[in-house]
């Protein structure tokens, strides 16, 4: 996958894709506050939970391989700390699920839990990011309070985080094509730090351009944008399918299957 | 050490992110003040490198078969100051979590304060006071020494304090916390290195941009470098006992009785209120759960006890299956749908 | 009426003591297309820069007969605009509409005049209905594009272009000088490709070391391989069969 395409998702167009960024980005941080909040004794009702992102995903036609292929890169670090559950709590449960009744420990239970957890908040925070333009999420995130300045800055990471990425990459050619052995640690750093210099040096110039390019068009230090945000009817109707399913799911399945 | 939503309660999480945005709030408005506007650019480039440089790896010494990457919070507060310095990693971190996916929504308050406004600024002050007055070699690379690897320690040792407060620690606290000043030992000590290396390569190609910071030559031997590394690891592994042995066993945050120590009690459980009021709430609010803890040894279950038990396998198996079958329904509705559409277009 | 461009006397040097610009006097007439060609550190893109108002030196430069100085920087900026050499660094907005728009805005129009005219740039430069792509997935022709409809946008009477045609194939660089060809700016444009200077340009300055070595009309000084050989650039194919001969003898 081309590093440049990782939000290829979020340019396409669905009903879920127009849906205004601020909504969807209340309705992902509420999501994951209450999947996060569920006790740790239960996962079936986990399943449950992970319709509402599945439905976003579908409905915005994100491929699902694409969501696991991604929650797989970014779970090292959660897999570790589930992983050590087992080790330090090994109260034996028993766990019973339809016809099968078996013996665990608690660890395992709570290791199960926590990656579950990861996955159905990984779905919905991947389902926002797809199906919301950045810019769009930028111009929502601003209107529910973010400083200006903060936009601005990310903004223009956004922008350049592709174009840097290759030329590390670019320069990590050239290194990887000279350097046919190991030449020990200070040989090794110094010509890390050459690249990272030459790295940093050739940011500052191009941020010097792009200063020049921002100034022949009228900048003077007020930053203007048209703002594009509408709230519609479509969204209201989103907002409260939303809010329905999470109270749906709190107050009828949640009090029977725990 | 991006935190993942699942380390964290809702009141830590949803306090944090409070502070998180009072804080970036503040700092936006102090730097509103004095930026000037060349500087939107710079900020914005110098985020996207340091993207770009956690690519460019580099052995580390002493330690054959491990790698490392720069961090770049301490040398953007260097060249930036530590306002917008905290400003700019911020935004890295947003990014990472929006458009990358590292780390979770609910949690990026804590990775905005454990990563980018905790290193920013102490590293920047640590690597100011020590560089004060005339330059000298040795006081630069002490001053930068000392920022990265205090400056992500602080970082890192703020994490299990929060998994500890939302609760939700199996590990033993104490073992975690130094797991943590372990691994972000090596880590900030690898990032001093590169930071020194990176600002000796600055001067000597582009003194301008380091100006206000540098004066004199920054030079790196390789005794120097080992000579901190052999001090460091003293310090910090005398540090770390210290902690270790003034830290009973018995900060676990257990919830359960430990079957194997019979009298054991748990010394602390959740002194947090909040915490123990959630915890509370779920107990009082889950009277069957998916598993029970075992009251006797398998075999010798009663048999009101077993049907019990049948039922709450039942619940859950619907639960599982009827989610499932959801999906399917609705992955086959829109399927559907979208079929249909494209024949008649 | 005054001259689109007039340059007295204008030299510039490098903060490090180099000379960039020596002496140059240039005067362009609306709506003329003028080529500057010159090897790589002729002082190209300084001229350019110079033009714009971003390198001070001595001598006095005069956009639509206002001189340049920092009361009139601004009116300066919707007289002539310029398109820098890397369209990454002409594009700074997260999506093309806030790009394109980002001039206009600046000169306070207002947001629905705004709106009308990104589409109308767009449109110009073939980029209907993607005014929300993000830059980054956009082709090197779509870029280069792009990068000139936000200068289209603010709708100046003069337009600066730093080797519009760098990095692209064939079939984009056709494309680019129809687009080019369209419009009815005044156009200085950079450039180190002389078959594409030769097709854009009606007037040619040849450009060397911070001097001005020849102006004239594009034929007379491209079908001169003798000055070109010297000043390291080459005959474009379509003026080499007339000198052909001269060159044998």
């Amino acid at each position: 996958m081309h590093h440049a395409y990782i939000d290829k998702f979020a340019y396409q167009d669905s009903p879920i894709h127009r849906l205004d960024g601020r909504v969807k980005f209340i309705v992902a941080l509420t999501f994951t506050a209450v999947v996060v909040s569920l006790p740790r004794t239960s996962l079936s009702i986990l399943t449950c939970y992970a319709v509402g992102p599945f439905t976003i995903l579908v409905l915005g036609r994100i491929p699902l391989r694409f969501a696991f292929k991604h929650i797989l890169l970014v779970c090292p670090f959660i897999l570790v700390l589930a992983l050590t559950c087992p080790l330090y709590d090994r109260t034996p449960v028993n766990v019973a699920f339809g016809l099968f009744l078996w013996q665990t420990s608690l660890g395992w239970m709570r290791c199960f839990t926590i990656l579950g957890k990861f996955i159905v908040t990984m779905l919905a925070l991947i389902a926002l990011v797809s199906t919301t333009r950045f810019s769009n999420l930028l111009t929502g995130l601003h209107k529910l309070g973010v400083p200006k300045l903060l936009i601005i800055q990310l903004g223009f990471l956004y922008r350049y985080i592709f174009i840097l990425i290759d030329s590390a990459h670019h320069i990590l050619r050239a290194r990887d094509g000279r350097k046919l052995t190991n030449l020990g640690f200070t040989a090794e750093l110094k010509i890390a730090a050459a690249m990272l210099g030459s790295l940093l040096i050739r940011s500052i110039d191009s941020a010097e351009r792009i200063n020049i390019a921002m100034q022949a068009r009228g900048f003077e230090g007020k930053w203007r944008s048209i703002s594009k945000l509408k709230f519609r009817r479509c969204d209201l109707l989103f907002t409260l399918s939303a809010a329905s399913f999470l109270f749906g799911l709190h107050f009828f399945i949640k009090p029977i299957l725990l | 050490m991006h935190m993942a939503n699942e380390l964290l309660s809702v009141p830590i999480a949803t306090g944090t992110l409070a502070i998180a945005a009072a804080g970036l709030a503040f700092i936006c408005k102090k730097a509103r003040q004095f930026i000037a506007s060349d500087k939107f650019p710079l900020m914005g480039i110098l985020g996207a490198f340091v993207f770009a440089a956690q690519m460019v790896n580099f052995q580390l010494p002493a330690m054959p078969g491990t790698s490392g990457h720069m961090v770049g919070a301490v040398l953007l507060a260097i060249i930036l100051g530590p306002h917008l310095g905290a400003i700019v990693i911020s935004s890295v971190v947003i990014i990472q979590c929006l458009i990358f996916q590292d780390g979770g929504l609910l949690a990026l308050g804590c990775n905005i304060i454990n990563m980018a406004i905790i290193p920013s600024y102490i590293g920047y002050f640590l690597y100011k006071s020590f560089t004060i007055g005339p330059f000298s070699s040795l006081r630069t690379y002490i001053g930068a020494m000392m920022a990265c690897v205090i400056a992500i320690e602080a970082g890192a040792i703020l994490v299990p304090i929060e998994a500890a407060l939302s609760g939700v620690l199996v590990v033993p606290f104490s073992t975690f916390l130094i797991t943590m000043l372990g691994v972000h030992f090596l880590v900030g000590f690898a990032e001093g290195l590169i930071t020194l290396a990176v600002l000796g390569y600055l001067q000597q190609v582009r003194p301008d941009i380091v100006v206000d910071s540098l004066q004199g030559k920054v030079r790196l031997s390789r005794n120097a470098v080992f000579i901190t590394l052999a001090v460091f690891t003293v310090v910090i592994g005398a540090g770390l006992s210290l902690v270790a042995s003034g830290m009973p066993d018995g900060l676990e945050w257990s919830y359960a009785e430990r079957p194997d120590q019979p009298d054991f009690k748990p010394i602390v459980s959740n002194v947090e209120p909040t915490v123990s009021a959630v915890d509370d709430f779920q107990t009082r609010y889950t009277p069957m759960p998916d598993y029970s803890i075992r009251t006797s040894k398998l075999g010798e279950t009663n048999e009101k006890e077993q049907e019990i038990k049948t039922s709450a396998g039942w619940t859950s198996f619907a639960g599982v299956a009827g989610s499932g079958l959801t999906m399917l329904f609705i992955w086959m509705i829109v399927s559907f749908l979208r079929k249909k559409k494209s024949l008649e277009a | 009426m005054s001259k689109a461009i007039e340059i007295e006397n204008f030299s510039y040097e490098y903060p490090d003591g180099t000379l960039a610009l020596c002496n140059i006097c240039l005067n362009v007439e609306h709506s003329q297309r003028l080529a500057l060609i010159g090897p790589n550190g002729a002082g190209k893109s300084t001229l350019l820069l110079a033009m714009a108002g971003f390198v001070k030196g001595t001598g006095k430069v005069f956009i639509d007969g206002l001189q340049i100085n920092k009361k009139n920087f601004k009116k300066i900026r919707t007289l002539l605009g310029s398109c820098l050499e890397n369209p990454d660094d002409q594009l700074f907005m997260p999506t093309l509409f806030d790009d394109v728009a980002f001039g206009p805005l600046n000169m306070g129009i207002e947001a629905e005049k705004v709106k009308k005219r990104v589409t109308e740039a767009l449109k110009t430069v073939g980029l209907e209905g993607m005014a929300d792509k993000a830059p980054h997935h956009l082709s090197a022709g779509q870029k280069r594009a792009a990068a000139i409809a936000t200068i289209l946008s603010m709708a100046p009477k003069i337009i600066t272009l730093d080797e519009p045609d760098g990095s692209l194939d064939p079939r984009n660089r056709k494309n680019l000088i129809k687009l080019l060809a369209a419009l009815p700016q005044t156009l200085i444009i950079a450039t180190c490709d002389m078959n594409f200077a030769a097709t854009i340009a009606d007037r040619t300055v040849l450009l060397d070391e911070g001097y001005i070595i020849a102006d004239d009309d594009v034929k007379k000084i491209m079908s001169d391989s003798k000055l070109m050989t010297e000043h390291g650039l080459e005959v474009p194919t379509q003026f080499k069969n007339g000198n052909y001969h001269n060159f044998k003898s």
